[in-house]
């Protein structure tokens, strides 16, 4: 498929061809960057000082760059569909190989970074738990009741890395009932029902 | 085939193919090793410089050296956790292909630490807003706003505990009249009394 590139976009690009190679190639890096770790004015204000340009014009060539290589990362476009896009902007041979070269070095990379950007519903991470027995309390004594006590750790939620904590409590007759409700679930995956659908997916 | 260490259950694959790994580094390595691995189950951290060292003969890239160590944790936690003696442990690890040589040299590590894993393995259990410190001060009120003679002693107590969901440390002031901290004292002290049935 072919990119549909906006006015506004070839406008902030048409800053390339007027910079060499070494320049595009740097500012290509400073786009992944940006990825990465968000970007600082002063990459740009340094940029802009050396190539004696407007600070927005450097700013704008960078973004529009970013934006073309997310855009080709996210429906990820082969290598003829991707030059055929940048013939659009009209640049040299030269400048459009060194598009391609950037797009086919970082393409995984991007597509990596952007999976991680929806938030997720929080995740199983890990269950910690403890059988006790209760023996006496306050108003009772001689008992026999069996508790078992689970922590429950899960990762996500929004927040990346902070895991999340669930403190349950389950007397021994709910906790069958539990793991026959999680057996059941998993059962669910070798029904002919399921399988129908995982092999239409492959 | 059910094994004692993996809980009489099934090895897991990830476990029987990382055991083919362990065997290409030599037995004396292999108890310097494993020498590594129980220093961090026990909470003294590892030297991943020293295991690097380590492997390097048998020419491991980093996903080798962190298999290794990943099945060899798994196998001394697992066999603590159910409490199985190196007997056993040896002869269901060669069941399983690891060398003989490896075999005597994990299991003789496994047994001199082997109460040291299960008191560490204790102490890591599940605990529940565990109570960190206690400190209690006992004043006398003479005189508050409502009478003039108030004359009343008081005990107040600050509860540093571990809070149940957060795992953060979370501290509780509570204040105590006399009467009322003879019954919490008296409830107490039966709590004791079982317990010291118990133990």
């Amino acid at each position: 498929m072919l990119l549909v590139l906006s006015e506004d976009h070839k406008e902030h690009l048409s800053f390339l061809p007027n910079v060499d190679a070494a320049v595009v190639g740097e500012f290509g890096r400073i786009a992944l960057e940006f990825l990465r770790r968000g970007s600082s004015p002063k990459i740009y204000e340094g940029a802009a000082r050396k190539l004696c340009v407007p600070v927005e014009m450097v700013q704008h060539g960078v973004e529009g760059l970013m934006y073309l290589m997310t855009e080709s990362s996210k429906h990820m476009i082969s290598e003829v569909d991707f030059l055929d896009s940048v013939l659009v902007l009209g640049f040299g041979e030269e400048l459009n190989q060194i598009l391609l070269q950037l797009y086919l070095q970082h393409h995984s990379q991007i597509r990596s970074i952007l999976s991680q950007l929806p938030s997720h519903l929080p995740a199983y991470h890990n269950l910690e738990w403890r059988l006790d027995v209760q023996l006496a309390s306050r108003p009772i004594r001689q008992q026999v009741v069996p508790m078992l006590t689970m922590r429950l750790l899960m990762t996500g939620g929004g927040d990346s890395g902070d895991l999340s904590r669930r403190v349950l409590q389950t007397d021994p007759s709910t906790l069958l009932h539990l793991i026959s409700t999680l057996e059941a679930a998993l059962a669910a995956i070798k029904t002919n029902h399921a399988r129908r659908i995982f092999r239409s997916i492959k | 085939m059910r094994f004692r260490f993996c809980g009489d259950l099934d090895c897991p694959d990830w476990v029987l193919a990382e055991i083919s790994t362990l065997a290409k580094i030599s037995s004396v390595k292999m108890k310097l090793l494993c020498a590594q691995v129980l220093k961090d189950l026990l909470g003294d951290g590892i030297d991943y410089d020293k295991v690097t060292k380590l492997t390097a003969d048998a020419k491991f890239e980093s996903g080798d050296i962190k298999a290794s160590v990943a099945v060899l944790s798994f196998i001394f936690s697992s066999a603590a956790k159910h409490d199985v003696d190196s007997e056993s442990l040896s002869s269901e690890l060669q069941q399983l292909g690891l060398p003989k040589e490896h075999t005597t040299g994990l299991c003789k590590s496994y047994e001199d630490k082997h109460s040291a894993l299960q008191c560490k393995l204790r102490e890591t259990s599940l605990r529940l807003g565990r109570l960190e410190a206690v400190s209690w001060r006992v004043d006398y009120t003479l005189s508050s706003s409502e009478l003039r003679e108030v004359n009343e002693p008081m005990i107040q107590f600050k509860l540093q505990a571990q809070g149940a969901e957060s795992g953060s440390t979370e501290t509780t002031v509570v204040s105590v009249s006399a009467d009322k901290f003879r019954v919490l004292l008296a409830e107490l002290k039966q709590a004791q009394t079982r317990m010291n049935a118990l133990q």
